[in-house]
């Protein structure tokens, strides 16, 4: 088997504050990255995933575990694991005071790379991210969304084997976030490993191989896309129309015990796990009698992320 | 090594073109403090001052003081600079390119040598020129090692400073600290010999001093050569010190 882009094993971090207790943002987590794979790590706010990006490029050192890049150990060989990879943070970083095409051309001398190179892969970048246009104004004149835009379109513009983007489509149009997510496809199908945090899951369904939901530092979920949204399978949701609800109907339904139900005039959302209960519901509706028209699916990545969430939420309380 | 630390230079040189206020500061504010505040200070002393027995104009006294607060001065600005990069966020991306900490500290003290010694040069210049201060020549290749030695160790201990404080206000306190502190508790403005005891014990510690007696020494000869040889061994410890701790402090930024 081929050695993984990125390994990481029982890693911890812990924050100590100056008061109070040491704050565990990441608790004993382990995965593998494939070369070449689009990896999403997702999660809520505050669930680890841009510790585990700050661990992986070097900005942080891990409380404890093994993590390893290309081979090269974050810990002992932090210089040859920042040579292997390209970072876009989630802070808007930007040279301010530089014009765009120089932020072009700084961002390729740190990276090593020559004046012809900088120039023949800056105009691909340039082009790829609709860039043309402001090629010559100081960055700090751009929108937040440009800002972010150029941020990203420097990724694109070196040739390091793994890319690592913390929440990169934040802030974007819609015409940004498709030129992004298409020069994402693009660097993977050429063999490039990326690592992409996100909050938008239909973003991360389109995008990701491979998954790992992250909540309070700990993994809840973790596979291939398709085996993550597996889980969604035993998850249907109810979309019922009625002539009107009755209160015995309302009750009824809350007998089956949905994990959600919404009442609205004369519509019921609810969703329910295992298709036994989904039967149930039906046949609940269509004895009432009053029943026009109703649709049932399994769960959207989103759902199951939702759902895994709430599932650990409750059993946290 | 080198080319880590060029792409940090020239990174650095872009920027100070894009702001020509900025490059007004680093070039010729200490140059007007010497044709202004000195020679005035210069025309209201008259007589002039006495250092360790040895009488100077008042012009060829401040000389030293205004190379050591040019340098004083730049590292300032570096220093902001490094917060401004950090508030902006571009500070964390360098610190995930293809260096280690230390090329990136060196690029960037590298940079500040340079503008302070075209900078020191100008302000010779003008001492010579237009005050007709007599400059020991001969020695100005020690000069200008003493004006590197000393940009280094105060972007070092500045840079600390960036590094560690988080909000504006703060960071913005201490600077004029360590700028009113520093620098009127030294050698740079007045001789020693003429200020209360409790200030000399103060400034006898304090790197300032240290930096401006050599600058002294090297520029109008004047100063005991025995105490020059101890503070240039004492800057060095201090460049030195400042230099291991702001690399760990760098590594502890995130």
């Amino acid at each position: 088997m081929n050695t993984p882009a990125i390994s990481i094993q029982h890693l911890v971090k812990e924050y100590r504050p100056k008061k109070g207790l040491p704050i565990r943002a990441i608790d004993d987590i382990s995965f593998d990255v494939q070369s070449g794979q689009i990896y999403g790590l997702l999660g809520p706010n505050g669930a680890g995933k841009s510790t585990t990006i700050k661990i992986l490029t070097t900005l942080t050192e891990p409380t404890s575990g093994t993590v390893t890049v290309n081979g090269f150990d974050i810990r002992s060989q932090p210089l040859q694991v920042r040579k292997n990879i390209c970072v876009v943070l989630q802070e808007n970083s930007v040279d301010e005071f530089l014009s765009v095409k120089n932020n072009f051309v700084t961002f390729g001398k740190f990276h090593g790379m020559t004046k012809k190179e900088i120039e023949v892969r800056a105009g691909r970048a340039i082009e790829l991210f609709g860039l043309q246009d402001v090629l010559s104004q100081q960055a700090m004149d751009l929108s937040g969304g440009m800002k972010r835009r150029l941020q990203v379109a420097k990724m694109f513009f070196t040739t390091k084997s793994i890319i690592f983007l913390d929440e990169a489509t934040t802030g974007m149009d819609t015409f940004n976030k498709r030129a992004t997510i298409t020069a994402i496809k693009e660097e993977a199908r050429l063999g490039r490993t990326i690592v992409l945090t996100t909050h938008m899951l239909e973003e991360a369904e389109e995008l990701c191989d491979a998954i790992t939901i992250l909540n309070h530092g700990k993994i809840i979920a973790s596979g291939t896309t398709n085996d993550v949204k597996k889980m969604g399978l035993q998850i249907f949701y109810l979309s019922l129309k009625f002539k009107e609800v009755s209160k015995q109907l309302e009750q009824e339904l809350l007998q089956i015990q949905p994990l959600q139900i919404t009442v609205e005039r004369s519509a019921i959302d609810m969703s329910v796990r295992e298709h036994e209960a989904a039967l149930r519901a039906l046949s609940v509706a269509q004895s009432s009698g009053s029943l026009v028209h109703f649709e049932i699916s399994t769960a959207s990545l989103e759902d199951v992320f939702v759902h895994l969430i709430d599932e650990k939420k409750g059993a946290l309380v | 090594m080198m080319q880590n630390s060029l792409a940090v230079v020239y990174r650095d040189a872009l920027i100070r073109t894009t702001s020509l206020m900025w490059l007004f500061f680093d070039m010729a504010v200490p140059l007007l403090y010497l044709l202004m505040f000195g020679v005035g200070l210069d025309k209201a002393v008259g007589i002039g001052v006495i250092i360790k027995g040895t009488a100077v104009s008042y012009n060829e006294f401040f000389l030293a003081g205004v190379l050591a607060m040019s340098c004083f001065g730049s590292a300032i600005n570096q220093s902001y600079a490094f917060f401004h990069d950090r508030e902006t966020g571009i500070f964390y991306e360098f610190l995930t390119y293809p260096m280690t900490r230390g090329e990136y500290l060196f690029g960037k003290v590298l940079f500040q040598c340079i503008m302070s010694v075209v900078q020191a040069l100008l302000t010779l210049g003008a001492a010579i020129f237009i005050l007709h201060i007599h400059i020991k020549i001969v020695l100005l290749p020690l000069t200008i090692a003493a004006v590197i030695m000393g940009i280094s160790g105060w972007f070092f201990i500045l840079a600390i400073g960036a590094f560690i404080i988080r909000r504006s206000d703060a960071f913005n306190t201490f600077i004029n600290v360590a700028y009113f502190v520093l620098m009127f508790v030294s050698s740079m403005f007045y001789p020693l010999d003429s200020v209360p005891h409790w200030i000399q014990v103060i400034a006898s510690f304090n790197p300032v001093t240290w930096h401006t007696d050599i600058l002294r020494y090297l520029t109008i000869g004047v100063g005991n050569f025995s105490m020059i040889v101890k503070e240039t061994f004492g800057f060095l410890f201090f460049s030195g010190l400042m230099f291991v701790l702001a690399v760990r402090t760098l590594q502890k930024a995130v």
